[in-house]
Parts: structure tokens; sequence; C-alpha cells
């Protein structure tokens, strides 16, 4: 590797380079781009839902095919694509080592390597769009036996190369070469934090959102085995002929569910804990007051880890498991839960009393914990009681509470993270006019789609419907109204974001240059170094005397102490 | 770049190499988890599989394991000449190993030839026509396990194979024989799982 | 402005009042955790000493307020699960005496209704099929073999608080009583493909006279 600071080429920046500041941009870049997609997807599918007969530029008017490709679509590159590699790979390859003082990975060509097996399955992922199936429709969950043919597309398979050629193949095999990227991300992430630490840094020194990144892989890395091999086995189910899945020879449909389902609920930590750990940096420095609780935290998050591998099949209360079964898994929901309360209570309790600045990250980041714990975490007490769930399972209010649980920690704490450290990595300053109103919008409009969406859910409405206008009890009273806000809403809050990817490219190229190294006056050692830092990372490497939110201790002058920073 | 304040930070804490060799291996374990659980589950559901597994043969089955054993410890033996920094040593014990991983594969190829002769395929359209419907997923799991199983001892000798060029070449590196060689001894250990699960219990 | 459709089942009552129960705790702490939120917003600038405000949350000193919440918070949690179990336990653990049995089979996309026909039990040589249209006689338990030929689908009946996924492979039996005659929607709840949103079946509930003569009609034919 070299240690000079050199004027890279474009395809040595975003093609070879093995500077993790370099990948972490590529992983951003690659994960907007599809992101973008899965954005219009999800504008025109609520277009089509609410507006059947409207003719959608580009699209037209879909038909249910259609539909389900782009529902399905639509979720597998929120959830895999974009939530991962925002929160996991972009946040951990930019933070990671800066925030732990050193100048690199602990394996740089290896996170290469993650990075191009994550092109890859992204590129996999844009060819099944053009096989003849025209993309997969088979839910974003990828049940069998529905997943396994060809869901009734007209499309038969007759020949190997039918079964080989076709999207089922393609998306398993995307999903497949995207654990794999991240598995060995996560292994550099967790080396990375074990033996890369500043001089004098201890464990418990380290700042919050590494060690929730390094657990969320180690999670991820525990859940996705069995998932791993689950795909392998629906893999061969399409092109083999094997009947893992198919109940006439002794498979089981119910198999992959739980396969499923065990990576599938601690996914949502994996997404969740960084976005926790990028909340108590963004609260810590804005609220000028140490982290409430740090340890606690910590402990707290290492329960709920351990608990979410138990918790799988309250995804499966009405699915055929045995009903006993759902009261255990019931009990260990509710249980579950309560960690993530302490966390959040500890939190608020940083806010309390304190001299807090309401920057435009804190914003995003405030908004973020009120939503998440009110309408994402409090129904999901509504859904954890399995009684209530036979009802709800499977309708719009189980979408909304999914897109209020993952909205709030992607999109909100993602963007709390992005505002906070862009002027760091880039240099310059994003335009605060458009920001704010980018923040305004997006929580305006996010509302205005996730709470009709509840209410259509408790009415009774079942997801997944390409279109309710032929069903009578869901087109009468003031259903088809609250289709019509959720759908505006839904097209504005994925408009709005155009406003920020032009406020960033625009103060990439255009914004003021920063004139302080820490303008938010933060503790963490990434904020101990040049905007942007150099190829290094840091001319001098510094040596860490405290924890990591030393701000308005007693006896120092200043409100805030540097990690690198002797009293 | 200042590099020799870096150099100055004490951060090799546990050796690097070996560190992530043991995460890979946890994560490895995982998967062969889950396959296991599925086999035994269904093990125990259909009581017809005994049968099938009658037609596994032992024999190679267990000359294979003796195989893989002795490759473990030849291994060991390469990687105590590494800590010795005698790179023919490493070299002939390294051979020893990949020469056992090619034993392996072909008494395993073997063993194939014979079950796809009798009519076991991955789908084994032939216990469907006599009506066997269960069977055939024995016969899938068996193939699915052993076949990643095999593609893991092929990525282990050629992981052993291009660690032990570039240590020969360089005369250096010799810290990636031992987590080559603990990779390895995990393929050694999931086939310990997987032998008498499938070839031993009737 | 309902929230819910109307209730016509024995049982939907109970989840109705577990959703109200949970939604109105949820609403107090709902409460407490934006005056945390937006008190702190209020009074900013205010708190000028360090020592005040240096607080790192460690040991039980500390840390009570957040251990009282918690503690709070489970026993609210484990009083839904209470209050919950009995309903699940009604529900899907135990199947009352049977007064009528259906087989109910997903298929893509439509729902077939076998009726055991004229001898009263399912699975015999004179059992009729139908498709899409139920009926089923009010104030009786009905029992309704789930099960499915190509993929998964989920019976759901809306106004009977009524869902259960259909396996290929397997057959499950869940109960329903109706306590309102009338017309109810059945819809599939589960991904099925193309024709998912078109799987739109009924179940008629009748009366227990009008049924038997509905029912003598279908067998008749």
């Amino acid at each position: 590797m070299s240690t000079t600071h050199e004027n890279k080429g474009f395809w040595h920046r975003f093609f070879f380079s093995l500077d993790h500041k370099d990948i972490g941009l590529q992983y951003l870049i690659t994960t907007m781009f599809i992101a973008f997609f899965a954005g219009i997807f999800a504008m025109v599918f609520r277009i089509h839902l609410a507006f059947p007969d409207y003719h959608i530029p580009l699209f037209g008017i879909i038909d249910a095919k259609e539909y389900n490709i782009l529902v399905t679509n639509h979720g597998l590159i929120m959830v895999l694509w974009l939530s991962m590699g925002i929160l996991l790979a972009t946040a951990g390859n930019y933070l990671i080592p800066t925030m732990l003082g050193t100048d690199d990975m602990a394996f740089p060509k290896l996170n290469k390597l993650s990075y191009w097996f994550f092109l890859l399955s992204v590129i996999i992922l844009i060819i099944s769009f053009f096989l003849p199936q025209k993309g997969f429709g088979g839910g974003w969950t990828l049940y069998p036996p529905l997943s396994v043919g060809d869901f009734g597309y007209n499309t038969p398979y007759k020949t190997f190369s039918d079964r080989f050629f076709s999207s089922n193949t393609f998306v398993l095999l995307a999903i497949a070469l995207e654990f794999v990227a991240l598995l060995m991300g996560g292994i550099n992430f967790m080396v990375t934090l074990f033996n890369k630490r500043a001089k004098g840094m201890g464990l418990l020194q380290v700042p919050l959102l590494v060690w929730m990144i390094v657990i969320a892989s180690i999670l991820f890395m525990f859940s996705v085995g069995p998932l791993v091999a689950g795909t392998f086995m629906l893999l061969l189910d399409i092109n083999a002929g094997t009947g893992f899945y198919d109940a006439s020879r002794g498979g089981d449909p119910l198999l992959w569910e739980h396969l499923f389902w065990f990576f599938g609920h601690p996914e949502v930590y994996v997404i969740l804990l960084p976005g926790l750990g990028i909340l108590a940096e963004v609260i810590t420095t804005n609220a000028r007051k140490t982290l409430f609780g740090y340890k606690f935290i910590l402990v707290l998050v290492l329960i709920a880890t351990v608990l979410s591998l138990m918790v799988w099949a309250h995804h499966q209360f009405v699915a055929g498991v045995d009903p006993r079964a759902a009261t255990v898994f019931g009990i260990l929901t509710i249980i579950i839960s309560l960690p993530f309360a302490g966390v959040i209570l500890s939190f608020l309790a940083t806010l309390w009393k304190s001299n807090l600045r309401l920057t435009l990250p804190m914003k995003w980041a405030m908004s973020a914990i009120v939503l998440f714990t009110i309408l994402g975490g409090f129904t999901g007490l509504h859904l954890g009681a399995a009684l209530f769930d036979m009802y709800a399972h499977d309708t719009s209010f189980v979408v909304a509470h999914f897109h209020y649980t993952l909205i709030p920690v992607v999109i909100f704490a993602g963007m709390a993270g992005f505002y906070h450290w862009f002027n760091k990595f880039s240099g310059r300053e994003l335009n605060q006019f458009l920001g704010n109103l980018h923040f305004w919008l997006t929580f305006i409009f996010f509302n205005g789609f996730g709470i009709p969406l509840f209410l259509l859910g408790l009415a009774g409405q079942p997801r997944r419907y390409a279109g309710y206008d032929h069903i009578p009890y869901l087109s009468e009273g003031y259903l088809p109204l609250l289709r019509e806000i959720a759908t505006i809403s839904a097209v504005i809050l994925v408009l709005s974001q155009f406003i920020f990817i032009f406020n960033f490219i625009w103060s990439v190229y255009k914004g003021k240059k920063v004139t302080s190294n820490n303008p938010w006056q933060s503790t963490t050692l990434e904020w101990q170094t040049s905007s942007p830092p150099p190829h290094g990372n840091f001319e001098v490497y510094p040596v860490v005397y405290h924890g990591p939110y030393e701000y308005n201790r007693p006896g120092v002058d200043k409100d805030f102490l540097p990690q690198n920073q002797k009293i | 770049m200042n590099t020799t304040s870096l150099s100055k930070i004490a951060w090799n804490r546990i050796p690097q190499a070996r560190f992530a060799m043991w995460t890979l291996i946890a994560g490895e374990f995982v998967i062969f988890g889950g396959l296991i659980v599925v086999y035994l589950l269904n093990r125990m559901k259909y009581p017809g599989w005994g049968e099938m597994a009658m037609h596994t043969n032992v024999v190679a089955g267990t000359i294979n394991t003796f195989v893989l054993l002795t490759s473990s410890f030849f291994v060991v033996k390469a990687h105590e000449a590494a800590v010795k920094k005698n790179v023919e040593k490493v070299k002939f014990w390294i051979w020893l190993t990949i020469l056992c991983a090619l034993i392996f594969l072909g008494i395993k190829a073997y063993e194939y030839t014979h079950e796809i002769h009798l009519g076991f395929t991955l789908s084994s359209p032939a216990l469907l026509e006599q009506g066997k419907h269960v069977e055939t997923l024995y016969w899938a799991l068996y193939y699915t396990m052993t076949g990643l199983h095999g593609l893991h001892v092929v990525g282990g000798a050629l992981a052993l194979f291009f660690v032990m060029r570039n240590v020969a070449k360089t005369k250096s590196y010799f810290h990636r024989i031992e987590a080559a060689g603990l990779y390895w001894h995990m393929v050694d250990i999931i086939w310990i799982f997987l032998f008498p699960l499938i070839y031993l219990i009737h | 402005m309902k929230i819910f459709p109307e209730n016509v089942s024995v049982y939907g009552d109970d989840i109705d009042f577990l959703f109200w129960l949970i939604t109105i705790v949820a609403g107090l702490a709902t409460l407490i955790v934006l005056f945390l939120v937006i008190y702190p917003v209020l009074t900013r600038k205010k708190h000028k000493a360090k020592e005040n405000i240096y607080v790192k949350g460690e040991g039980f000193k500390q840390l009570k307020w957040i251990y009282l919440a918690i503690f709070v918070m489970a026993v609210a949690d484990f009083s839904f699960l209470i209050i919950e179990s009995d309903g699940w336990i009604k529900t899907q653990e135990t199947l009352p005496e049977k007064d009528f049995h259906v087989a109910i089979v997903g298929k893509q996309w439509l729902w077939e209704i076998i009726y055991p026909g004229p001898d009263g039990k399912l699975y015999t040589s004179d059992d009729v099929k139908k498709f899409n249209t139920m009926i089923v006689p009010q104030d009786a338990v009905i029992h309704m073999d789930l099960t499915a030929y190509d993929v998964l689908h989920s019976v759901f009946i809306p106004h009977a608080r009524f869902k259960f996924d259909c396996l290929p492979g397997r057959k499950i039996t869940r109960w329903v009583e109706f306590t309102k005659s009338g017309e109810y929607p059945m819809v599939c709840a589960e991904m099925c493909g193309v024709g998912h949103s078109r799987m739109v079946g009924k179940v008629v509930v009748l009366p227990q006279e009008k049924f038997e003569k509905e029912l003598a009609k279908i067998y008749k034919k």
C-alpha cells in the first residue's frame, strides 16, 4: 500500500483504491444508485394503488405482474442493499478507522474485495430485470414454493438454461453475493476494532458507534449462516430439481420461513444498532453532555443481540407453527423490547438538562428517536401480541409498522449522520437552507404516508395487493381518501430526497470550504484531524487519554475535551 | 506521511490473520450448522431415511475420515516448520496435505459415481418413479452437504497451495500458513460432524 | 368514522379490546416520551453548572429512573400477554365441539371450498366442491381445514378477525363462529403470485334454516 498522499485518477479512486475512505465513498455511491431505483419503484406502485387509471410517465399503467416486481424489488433493495450498505458498509468504512485513530482497516485488500462482491451483487440484481421474467416478483421474503416456480408469469421453465437464466436464480445469487460481501466487511470491522485502536484507547473508550457496527456485524454473521444454507437449497430447488421446500417430496415450505426469519429478525437489529450508534454520537455532541450510561447501553445491546436470535417465529404466528410455540416467542418478543426501551431512555436522559444545540443533524436525530419509539416501537407491542397479530398480520398495519422502524433508523438516523460528518469527509459545508427544507419535507410527508397506512391496516387492507378498488369493503368510506393521502405523501417523500441528492452533489463541488476541522466541537478522534482527512487519516497518530464523550466536564475550561487531549 | 509514529502504536494486540480466520470459521460453522439442523429434523421425521443411509459406502467414508485426519496432522507439521521458518519443510508438509485433499476428492468422486449409478442423484427421478418421494430429499441433502463440504476441501487446498507458493517465493508471511492451516482444520472438523450423521446412523 | 370493520365473530371483541388497551397504554407512554424530548428543547441554554449535567449514568443510583421505567414497561407488557393469552388459547389452541365442518383449499388464484356432502363427513366420495363462495350457518362453530395445492395462501376474513395461512402438504384446522348473518369478504393475505389481489372470495353467513336450504341446493346440483 502506498503511504504517500497522491492525487489519484478516477479509475484508481473508484475501482482500485485500498483507502477505506474511497471504499466508503464507493459503497455510498453504489447504494444510493440502487436505492434511487427502489425509491422510484415505491413511487410508481403507490401511484398505481391510489390512481389506477393514471398513466405514469415511463411506466404507463402497470399490471399486477409489474406491480409485484416493483414491490418485491423495492423491499429487497431497501432492506438488503440500502440499509446495510449505508449503515454497516458506508458508515463502518468511513468512521471505524478514523474514530479509532488509525490509518486504515486491518485488511485493506479484503475490504476492497468486499466492495467488489457488493458491486457484483448489485450488477447481478440489475441483470435480473432483463431476463425473461423482467424481474423477480415473489415478495421480498422469497417464500417458496412461489419463488421456486415461475409465479404465474407464463414463462414455464423447460430447460436448465430457462431455470438458471431466470430472475429467481439471479436474485438469489445477488443476495448470496451481498451476504459474502458483508461477511468479509464484518470480519474486517471486528479485527480493526480489536487490533488497530489508537494508543491508549481502551475497549470501553471506543465510540459507541464503532461498537454498534461491530456487534451488528457479529450478529449478522451468526444469523445469516442458516439462510446461506437455505439460499443454497432454494437455488438447488430451482435449478436441480430437488425438493427441499416441496411438500409433495417431504420438503417443507415452513423450513424457508424459519431460516429466513432466523436471519430476518436479527437483520432488523443489524440495521438498528448502527443507527443507534449514530444517534449516540450526534446526540452527545449536540447536547453538550456526556452519554448517559455508556456501559449500560452496551450491556443492554448485548442482551438484545442474544435474545434477537430467539424471537424469529413472531413473524409466523399464523403461518402454521404450533400455537404453543407462539406463546413462547411472544414472551421473548416482549422481553426484547425492554433493552431497547432502556437504550432510548438513556438517550433521553442524555438530553435531559442539556444545553442542546438544535442543529440540523440534531433535528434528524431527535425525530428519529420520536418516530422510532412511538410509532415503530409501540406498534411493535400490538404486533407482538399474537392474538392481535392474527388480525393485523400481512395487512398495511405491518407495512406501516416496519416502515416506522426502518425509515427512522435508516433515513432519519442515517441523515443525521450524513449531515453530521459530511463536512469532515468532503471538506465542505452543506447548504443549510436545502438541508432544512429536506428535513421538514421528509418529516411531514413520511408521517403523511405512514399514519394512513396504520388506519388502512386496521380497516383490514391486506398488503401486496395490486389495487383495492375491486374489493367492496376496501373501497368505501374514507379508505380511498387515505390511500390517496398516503400516495401523494409517498411521492413527495421520494421527490424530496432529490433535494438531498442535489445538495450533496452541489456541496461536494461548490459548497463553502470548512473553516474549522472541528465545527461541532466534538470530542472523538475523527474531528481531531484535517477535513478531509489525508491518506492515512492523521499527520500524527493520536494518543487517547479519555472516554469518547467528555462534554462539560467539571474542571475543564472548554465545554468539550477531545479524546487525545490531556486535561 | 508520518509512518514512524504509526509503528510506535501497539496495535497488533491479537495476531491479525489468526483472529480473522477464527471469525471466518465461526461463520462457516453457522452455515453448516443450519444444514445439519435441517438434516437432523428431517431424519427424525422420516424413518425411511435410514434405509437410504444404508446405500452410502461406509468403508469409503471411513477411509476418507482417516485421510482428512492424517492431513490435519500434516498441516500441524507444516505449521511447526513455519514457526521455525523452514521453507523446504513447509513445502513438503503442505504438498502432503494437498495430496490428502486430492485422495479425499478422488474417493468422494468414486462414491458419487457409484451412487449416481444406482439412481441416487440430486433430484433422484428413479426414486420418484418408485413412489419414494420423501427419500429423494435424503439424497438431495446428502449431495448438498457433502458437495458443499467438498467445495470447502477444494477451497482449503487452493488456499494452502497459494499461501505455500507465496511463502516459498518471498521467504516471509509464515503466519499465513497458520491461518490457512486453521481453515483446513475446520474443513476436517466439519467432516467429523458429517461422517457419523450421514454414514453411520441407520 | 370506524376504525375496524364491523365485528361479526365471537372472538372479535377480544381482539379489538386488546388493540385499544395497548393503544391507550402506549399513548400514555407516548406523552412521556414527547415530554422528555420537547422539554429539553424548550429549556435549552439554561443549565450552567457543569457538575449538575456531567452525569455518566453509572451505578444503580443514577440509573434508577430507567430501571423503574423498564420495570413498569415489563409489567404492562406482561399484563398484555396474560390478557391476550386467554384469547389466543381460545382461538388457536382449542377446538370447540363442531357444528359444521368445511375445508378451504387455496389455489392460484381462487378459494376451493369443500363441503362434507350429504353424509356430513369431509374427505368422502360425496364431498361437494365449490369456488370462492362459502356458505356457513350463523351462531355455529365452524371448523375449517386449511390447506393449499400450489403455493402459500392465507385465509383472511376481516369482519371475523380471522386469519391463517394455507400451506401445501399440511392440513390445519381452525375455527370461527359468526354472530350475524350477511356477506363478508374472504381475501388472501399471503403473496401468491400475479393473481394475489384477485383472490377475493366471500363468506355468506345464513341463519340455520336458510343455511340448510341453501346447502341442500348445493348438494342437489
